[in-house]
């Protein structure tokens, strides 16, 4: 209706190829150059109401049809938002959480304070972790506070944090009756990095190396199970206890059967095969832990052997679960038999020496032995 | 109705009841009929109103409530019950609880005189029309009440407007409708409806029209521009958008309703929407044929009768549900124009407001008026009224007569529009110059 009545004709003061743009939807109007619509005016009083309601009318009409284009100016553009949702953008921000690293469950939060101290409406506060027997400050965090109520969603503790340890969240459905639930404790505020990197994988792939390499140097200097994720303390225990049972029994299969547990979660970073059981290390009282480092690196050497072996295809494990199916055999009988095999045969530890650092020592070296002994066998 | 009951009574039960127990049974089922009616048509149209105004403007609308929100006004209806009830500390108490109900009352007595079917009317007035409007006036009284009793400055500002303003457009209304007063002969609703009758040419003019329920009066020139004037009136009266002057959120608050809450404010709200539902039925009424449609014509003359006793029950009922239908349905379609122009304009100024009621829209139904005497004399008079100038014999004669009663309405109409809409614009550029000018804002004498 509106079409036929009014006119515009467009006039460019200096391009003399106006007319030809007049009918170019978009045209392109040069800059300092002044466009004149004219419109006829309606010859009838009241006219120009009836093309008002026009346009209502015709609003009313196109509205049945769904707005697709954002070019149409008339359509239903409405997201029945409980039941739809429009996909939020990586870089939404709604309320901060705390990073912890889904295998071993590890915050990767320093208590560094930078971001209590950047924060404008200062609603974070942080208790730093200190170890129990020399009672040193340790780079954890026991207790984080963030006021969900009066933080300001600026994203400035995310911004600042050296550890990507602190991330904002996508999740907006806050609305609560219960007021006090809104200032979120350590253990509501944890999410594993996997689900970060869910919300935002483009921004976690940036962080991720440089996130995990100081994750790695911070977790040698927190003692015990100190900078563990609440949620996670039941199932790394868990895992520790199989782990510790396992080696009671003197059944070496223990790091197959927790490893790839624990690295469900981190299978897509590529240095974790083998930091994964390394990283495991610290939250074990430490005269075990010098005696299943030996064991593990006795499994690895034996596992490289299995893999060099002429059944190269057989994955680890099954290599590794095919070697217990004699267990009348000591160990350290089989191990030699297997690296007969391979052309510089591991240096195997048979016993596990008392000494920790020793122990510790022995068993990296005889991991990267194995290791070299595996890649030779490769090429 | 006292067919019905006079049947269920006394032919059926065999009862014998007096006459006068059936014509109150009759009478009380009827007006039990239409208290129901009436706030249910609330509910449905606050709904309506809703949803075409928010597709309008390009949004959904209420849709959680029930299936598609239809069950949103009930729960506005709970929300506004459980409101607490506020009277004003300084407020006049007896008057400021009269108030909504003077306001409420009148419209549902309205419904009265209302036709929604043939032969489906509660009180078939002589004086119909008369009594509608009447009766719709004493309304205002009630918005005076209230905003004199609240005692507060932006409610006492809104009644005043509300009474200026629906003083003011009753005249346009009631002039606008005199011309269907000429063409039916009868200020009965009812006569007037059945004067509808035809197809683009009323039976009443030309008796040999096919009889499709068609003949309505806006077919006319007279009827036509009576239509539009009376729209515009009633949009005023029932304090629609562009003249919802009495209310204007944006200056006064929410006029004489300010200092209303809980149920007085929805009586308010119900007087207003019953209002609108109203006019726009009986804009259906007197220009768009009522009841009349294709086929109900039909059905009455199928039907049983005091005239047709061989008739069939079945189709007295079938003719008033078409009837209904016809009546409710045209009834929307004004309503979704009410909307819409609700949607398109904003509200007015006071002073535009009676500039165009008083300079344009009153002139208009004048001339209107005398358009629609030439009507009556060229289409029905003869040498016996004095007027036998155009006077042919015979069946095509009434429609020759027809046709030039047409022409010259039409040209009479055209002119009297033009040349208004011609002063008023001029009027208009006037005081819009001194204005500018930097003169007083007085209206300056009118340039030749
Ligand atoms: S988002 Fe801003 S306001 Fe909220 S906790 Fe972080 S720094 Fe503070
Ligand atoms: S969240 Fe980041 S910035 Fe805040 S204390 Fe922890 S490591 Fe430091």
């Amino acid at each position: 209706m509106s079409n036929d009545t009014l006119t515009h004709s467009v006039t460019f003061t200096e391009a003399p190829a106006a007319l030809t743009v007049v009918v170019d939807p978009t045209p392109q109007i040069a800059r300092g150059s002044a466009v004149i619509v004219e419109r006829r005016r309606p010859k009838a009083a009241g006219w120009s109401l009836l093309q008002g309601l026009g346009v209502v009318v015709d609003h009313w009409r196109k509205s049945f049809r769904k707005l697709d284009d954002p070019t149409q100016i008339a359509g239903t553009f409405t997201t029945e938002y409980p039941e739809e949702r429009l996909p939020l953008p990586e870089a939404y921000r709604n309320m901060p959480i705390l990073l912890f690293d889904d295998a071993t469950g590890h915050e990767l939060c320093t208590s560094c304070f930078q971001c209590q101290r950047i924060c404008p409406p200062q609603v974070i506060h942080m208790t730093q972790a200190k170890d129990p027997e020399t009672g040193k400050p340790v780079p954890a965090v026991s207790e984080f506070i963030i006021e969900y109520d009066a933080c300001m969603s600026c994203g400035f503790c995310a911004e600042v944090c050296p550890f990507d340890a602190i991330k904002m969240d996508h999740d907006f459905e806050l609305s609560t009756a219960n007021h006090p639930s809104l200032t979120v404790h350590k253990a509501g505020l944890l999410r594993p990095v996997s689900y970060y990197q869910s919300i935002a994988p483009t921004f976690w792939a940036e962080a991720e190396a440089s996130a995990y390499k100081k994750l790695e140097a911070n977790k040698k200097r927190r003692p015990a199970s100190i900078g563990i994720a609440p949620q996670m303390i039941e199932q790394v225990k868990a895992a520790h206890e199989l782990r510790d049972d396992q080696q009671e029994a003197d059944s070496p299969p223990a790091p197959v059967a927790i490893a790839p547990a624990l690295d469900a979660g981190r299978a897509a970073t590529p240095a974790t095969a083998s930091a994964a059981p390394a990283a495991s290390d610290g939250d074990l009282p430490t005269d075990k832990a010098a005696r299943l480092a030996a064991i593990r690196a006795r499994n690895e050497a034996k596992k490289a052997a299995e893999q060099a072996a002429p059944a190269q295809a057989q994955p680890a494990a099954e290599g590794a679960a095919t070697a217990l199916t004699t267990p009348d055999a000591p160990l350290t009988d089989a191990l030699p038999a297997a690296s007969e095999r391979t052309a510089p045969p591991a240096p195997a530890t048979p016993d596990a020496p008392l000494d920790e650092k020793a122990a510790r020592l022995a068993a990296i070296r005889a991991r990267n032995a194995a290791k070299k002994a595996a890649q030779a066998e490769e090429e | 109705m006292y067919d019905v009951v006079d049947f269920l009574l006394n032919t059926q039960l065999g009862l014998n009841s007096p006459d006068w127990v059936v014509m109150l049974i009759s009478h009380l089922v009827v007006v039990g009929m239409l208290f129901a009616v009436a706030p249910l048509q609330v509910l449905f149209l606050t709904y309506y109103e809703r949803r075409a105004i928010a597709r309008m403007q390009d949004r959904v609308g209420p849709n959680r409530v029930g299936y598609e929100g239809l069950l949103q006004p009930v729960a506005d209806g709970v929300k506004m019950f459980t409101k607490e009830d506020i009277v004003p500390d300084s407020a006049d108490k007896i008057v400021h609880l009269l108030a909504p109900i003077v306001a409420a009352a009148p419209v549902l007595y309205m419904f009265a005189v209302l036709p929604w079917g043939p032969n489906m009317i509660a009180v078939d007035l002589p004086t119909g029309l008369l009594f509608f409007f009447a009766i719709s006036s004493i309304s205002t009284v009630g918005l005076l009440m209230a905003g004199w009793a609240s005692n507060n400055k932006f409610a006492l500002l809104g009644a005043m407007r509300a009474v200026a303003q629906v003083v003011s457009y009753e005249i346009p209304a009631l002039l606008s409708l005199l011309f269907a007063v000429m063409f039916a002969g009868s200020m009965s609703l009812m006569a007037i409806v059945e004067a509808q009758g035809g197809l683009f040419i009323s039976t009443t003019d030309v008796p040999s029209v096919p009889d499709l329920g068609l003949g309505w009066f806006v077919f006319t020139p007279v009827g036509f521009l009576a239509f539009v004037c009376f729209f515009i009136a009633a949009l005023a009266e029932g304090e629609r958008t562009p003249f919802d002057i009495p209310e204007a959120d944006s200056e006064i608050v929410a006029g004489y309703m300010t200092e209303y809450s809980g149920m007085k404010f929805a009586m308010f709200y119900l007087a207003q929407y019953i209002l609108n539902f109203l006019l726009c039925a009986i804009t259906a009424t007197i220009f768009f044929g009522g009841w009349q449609g294709p086929g109900v014509a039909w059905l009455v003359s199928q039907s049983l009768s005091a005239d047709n006793p061989a008739g069939n029950p079945v189709y007295n009922v079938l003719a008033g549900m078409l009837g209904t239908f016809y009546l409710l349905a045209k009834t929307y379609m004004f309503f979704f124009v009410m909307v819409a122009l609700r949607g398109a304009f904003p509200r007015l100024r006071i002073d535009q407001l009676m500039n165009f009621g008083w300079k344009f829209l009153i002139p208009l139904t004048m001339i209107n008026i005398l358009s629609a005497a030439l009507w009556i004399a060229i289409t029905r008079w003869g040498t016996a009224q004095g007027f036998g100038i155009i006077e042919f014999a015979g069946e095509p004669g009434n429609l020759v007569r027809w046709v030039i009663a047409f022409a010259v309405t039409l040209v009479i109409n055209v002119a009297a529009y033009w040349f208004l809409a011609r002063l008023n614009v001029q009027d208009h550029a006037a005081r819009q110059a001194a204005l500018t000018a930097g003169g007083l804002a007085v209206s300056p004498p009118r340039s030749a």
